[in-house]
């Protein structure tokens, strides 16, 4: 059972490629970067350890449910509107950024568009599914997708075209004050656990949650990663001239062995799968919020027959994406995510404490 | 009573429909004789009668295989089903005298295994049960009997062992098996469409001939259902890992056996997404492979004057056509088309310039591999995955590959076997920390 709660963790921290990460903290290189990653690390690690003790005071509770306990209905549907609004951006800032990966490196005769369009719909089609159904399908996902990522990365790590030398010279800027902008980046990596507000209501009455150190280790290790590697491999100036930048990075690596040569290729197969899966556990989750808005919603984990109101929003989450993509570029894409992930931070820490504060005094009146 | 029964049966010519009397009594009696066992109805009925030992009244009482029927509507229903119905002193009494035309002990042909049981189930339904029972000799396995079809009235029975048996499963089997509308039953294969819905891409339901399989799933606390006149049963609820599970994995040497299930999942993509995969290499992306590999592939395909697609449909299409007209074929010319269609067309199409000799290796590739699936039923519907793939390779090459795949592993994860998650890691679970999902709210 726990280990459905790191299949999200996972894939929050490994999907920040996706989420131009590597490009804000890079832009900060000189200015800050790593007092700001150390700084995300505390902070999602308190968030995620605080946050993971209310979800298990209310096992089988979504947060919701946890809402209606104890808040009157006016203020808890804005909220839930809200929340629906920031986990529907996430993951179309991810599938935007993709389609338009996809138009630049795999069909560059396609228009990004129609590419959009095709992913969209496999997340409206996947994200309709009840929530028990989108969990297994994250669990096949990562199953097969997460050995072959660890190996795309353990090759750039032990690559011996990366130089050490300037990722020395980049960690040398560590006294620098931690600013907003990467602390907020850095700290999505940890995020990962914030989707347990709606998957909380799949948990058994007695759930217990271990090895919470992972989420902390996990995250370090993937944002040293993730930071570092392309400055190895692109040196201290250039780097910061992609904004795709990991897809860029595993170009500079090949395989020796086997009918692929280019890791690009692997790396975009594997990504555009995590994406999808991102997309529709986001969705999922977005519609889930919308759904609870309603009085009469009963939220069943395990719905065979998919109700017609799941099709309805996710469609139209999926025509916003897809007018999202028709009026703005990539670059509007861009300040778009950065300034997401600054209002993120924001958010995730008001709900958390919030959820905290309620968690204790539910405890403390019931004890 | 023979009156009404004549009228019932007014064009059936083997009705045999008697009034005989001894010094006693008159009864009388009415069967189809080329339902029955004449030899059962002389020594149970005729003979008793005429000898008059014991009075003929006192031995219908005394023998319990003489049941008395009391409702006149079941009667058309009871002698169909191979049994006499008698009539003494106003009273009607009916005796199973069915004889049922079966194969005498049957082997494994679709199912076979090398070192393992070679008794298959039997088309009759009794016969199957002494097969199943005797293996499992346990009191605690239950049989229900139901009938479905209303124009058939094929007698099922259901199977399974009290035990460990999932009480949701029982009722939903049981929900699912009343509310099936069919006229006629006449083989597992419809049975398990019916319960599988509509238009059900993958089976969820395992479709077996193998006693020792169907041991195992009962032992492990699955529902078994045997059919009057087939010697298929089903076994549910199933996991998608269990049809890729050979009974002989758990026979055989334990290393050659895990390395034929890890063979036999590479066999599954490769025939899935094969044909995919060269329409996607070929058209779109041939910058995936490496050089001298897409250089190959470009060479072998320089003679072909269509797109990849054109080629693809034009070699599905004779694979498919030869497995079927080798189905379909009576078996002594049955390996003549193989080898005409196989060997020399094949060969003969790559020279003439019409497919490239690549997807010649495709083609194989995909029909033998899709046969290494150890479940029948499971073999046949993966045989079709592969075409709704095709379509996103051709619009989209390999983003649509792998947006295709990524769906199939969707509807795949919402599947469920009777309540019961289709695929998914099954690992132990821990009492203390229960399964997610467990709990339902109402």
């Amino acid at each position: 059972m726990n280990r459905y709660f790191y299949y999200n963790v996972v894939l929050g921290t490994m999907l920040n490629l996706m989420l131009f990460i590597p490009h804000i903290l890079v832009k900060y290189r000189y200015t800050g970067a790593i007092s700001s990653m150390a700084v995300a690390v505390v902070i999602g690690t308190v968030l995620s350890y605080t946050f993971t003790y209310v979800i298990q005071t209310f096992p089988g509770k979504g947060m919701p449910e946890i809402l209606y306990l104890f808040l009157p209905r006016a203020v808890v549907i804005p909220t839930l509107l809200f929340m629906a609004a920031m986990w529907f951006i996430a993951s179309s800032i991810a599938l935007i950024g993709y389609a338009v990966l996809i138009n630049r490196f795999f069909n560059p005769d396609t228009s990004a568009m129609i590419v959009l369009a095709l992913l969209c719909l496999v997340c409206i089609y996947a994200a309709t599914r009840s929530s028990l159904s989108v969990m297994f399908m994250m669990e096949m996902g990562l199953i097969i997708n997460t050995p072959l990522i660890l190996f795309i990365l353990m090759k750039s790590v032990r690559s011996e075209n990366m130089s050490w030398d300037a990722i020395r010279t980049v960690a040398n800027y560590w006294q620098q004050m931690p600013q907003l902008a990467p602390v907020a980046a850095a700290s999505y990596l940890f995020t990962g656990y914030i989707n347990f507000a709606i998957y909380n209501r799949l948990t058994p009455p007695n759930f217990r949650l271990r090895y919470r150190w992972i989420v902390p280790v996990f995250g370090t290790v993937f944002m040293l990663i993730s930071f570092f590697v392309p400055i190895g491999f692109h040196g201290t100036e250039t780097v910061v001239h992609y904004i795709y930048l990991w897809s860029v990075t595993s170009d500079a690596l090949i395989m020796n062995y086997g009918f692929i040569e280019r890791v690009i290729f692997v790396f975009l197969i594997l990504y555009l799968n995590l994406t999808l899966i991102y997309t529709t556990s986001g969705w999922h989750q977005a519609m889930e919020f919308v759904k609870s808005c309603f009085p009469a919603n009963k939220p069943d984990v395990d719905q065979r027959k998919v109700p017609l109101s799941n099709w309805i929003i996710t469609s139209v989450f999926g025509v916003l994406t897809l007018l999202h993509l028709y009026f703005f570029n990539e670059k509007e894409s861009f300040q778009f995510a950065s300034g997401w992930l600054i209002l993120r931070l924001f958010v995730e820490s008001i709900t958390v404490i919030g959820l905290f504060i309620l968690c204790v005094r539910w405890r403390r009146a019931s004890s | 009573m023979l009156n009404r029964i004549s009228t019932l049966f007014a064009d059936a010519k083997d009705l045999n429909a008697l009034r005989i009397e001894n010094n006693e009594m008159i009864i009388e009696i009415a069967y189809i004789s080329s339902l029955c066992d004449e030899s059962k109805v002389s020594d149970f009925i005729l003979v008793p009668f005429q000898k008059e030992q014991q009075p003929f009244d006192l031995i219908l009482e005394r023998n319990p295989q003489f049941q008395l029927v009391h409702d006149p509507a079941m009667w058309t229903h009871i002698i169909l089903r191979g049994f006499v119905l008698l009539s003494v002193k106003g009273k009607i009494y009916s005796l199973d005298t069915a004889r049922i035309i079966r194969n005498e002990t049957p082997l494994t042909q679709v199912e076979t295994a090398i070192l393992g049981p070679q008794l298959a189930l039997s088309e009759d339904l009794v016969d199957s049960i002494n097969i199943i029972r005797s293996r499992y000799p346990s009191p605690d396995l239950g049989i229900e009997e139901k009938t479905v079809g209303s124009m058939s009235q094929t007698r099922l029975m259901m199977l399974y062992d009290n035990r460990h048996v999932d009480p949701n499963v029982l009722s939903e089997a049981r929900l699912k098996l009343q509310s099936i509308r069919i006229d006629f039953l006449n083989a597992t294969g419809q049975l398990e469409r019916k319960l599988n819905g509509k238009r059900s891409l993958l089976p969820t339901m395992m479709i077996t001939e193998r006693p020792d399989r169907i041991v195992n799933c009962l032992q492990r606390g699955k529902v078994i259902l045997l059919m009057q006149g087939s010697m298929f049963a089903i076994v549910l609820p199933a996991t998608f890992y269990e049809f890729m599970h050979a009974v002989d994995d758990d026979y055989d040497s334990f290393w050659m056996t895990r390395m034929l299930i890890l063979l036999r999942y590479i066999a599954v993509i490769l025939t899935i997404t094969m044909p995919a995969l060269y329409i996607a290499v070929v058209s779109y992306n041939p910058e995936l492979f490496r050089v001298q590999l897409a250089f190959s592939i470009a060479g072998s395909r320089s003679a072909v004057p269509y797109p990849s697609f054109v080629e693809v449909f034009i070699m599905l299409f004779m694979i498919e056509s030869l497995i079927e007209a080798s189905l379909r074929l009576p078996k002594y010319i049955g390996s003549t088309a193989t080898t005409v269609g196989g060997l020399i067309l094949g060969q003969a199409a790559q020279q003439a310039g019409l497919v490239s000799s690549i997807m010649i290796i495709v083609t194989s590739v995909v029909a033998i591999s899709n046969f290494v699936v150890p479940v029948n039923n499971m073999s046949i519907a993966i045989r079709f995955v592969k075409y709704p793939l095709i379509i996103p390779a051709i619009f989209f090459g390999i983003t649509g590959v792998t947006v295709g795949i990524f769906a199939l592993v969707c509807y795949m994860t919402h599947l469920r076997s009777f309540g019961k998650p289709y695929i998914r890691i099954f690992g132990p679970i821990k009492a203390h920390a229960g399964d997610i999902g467990q709990v339902r709210e109402e």
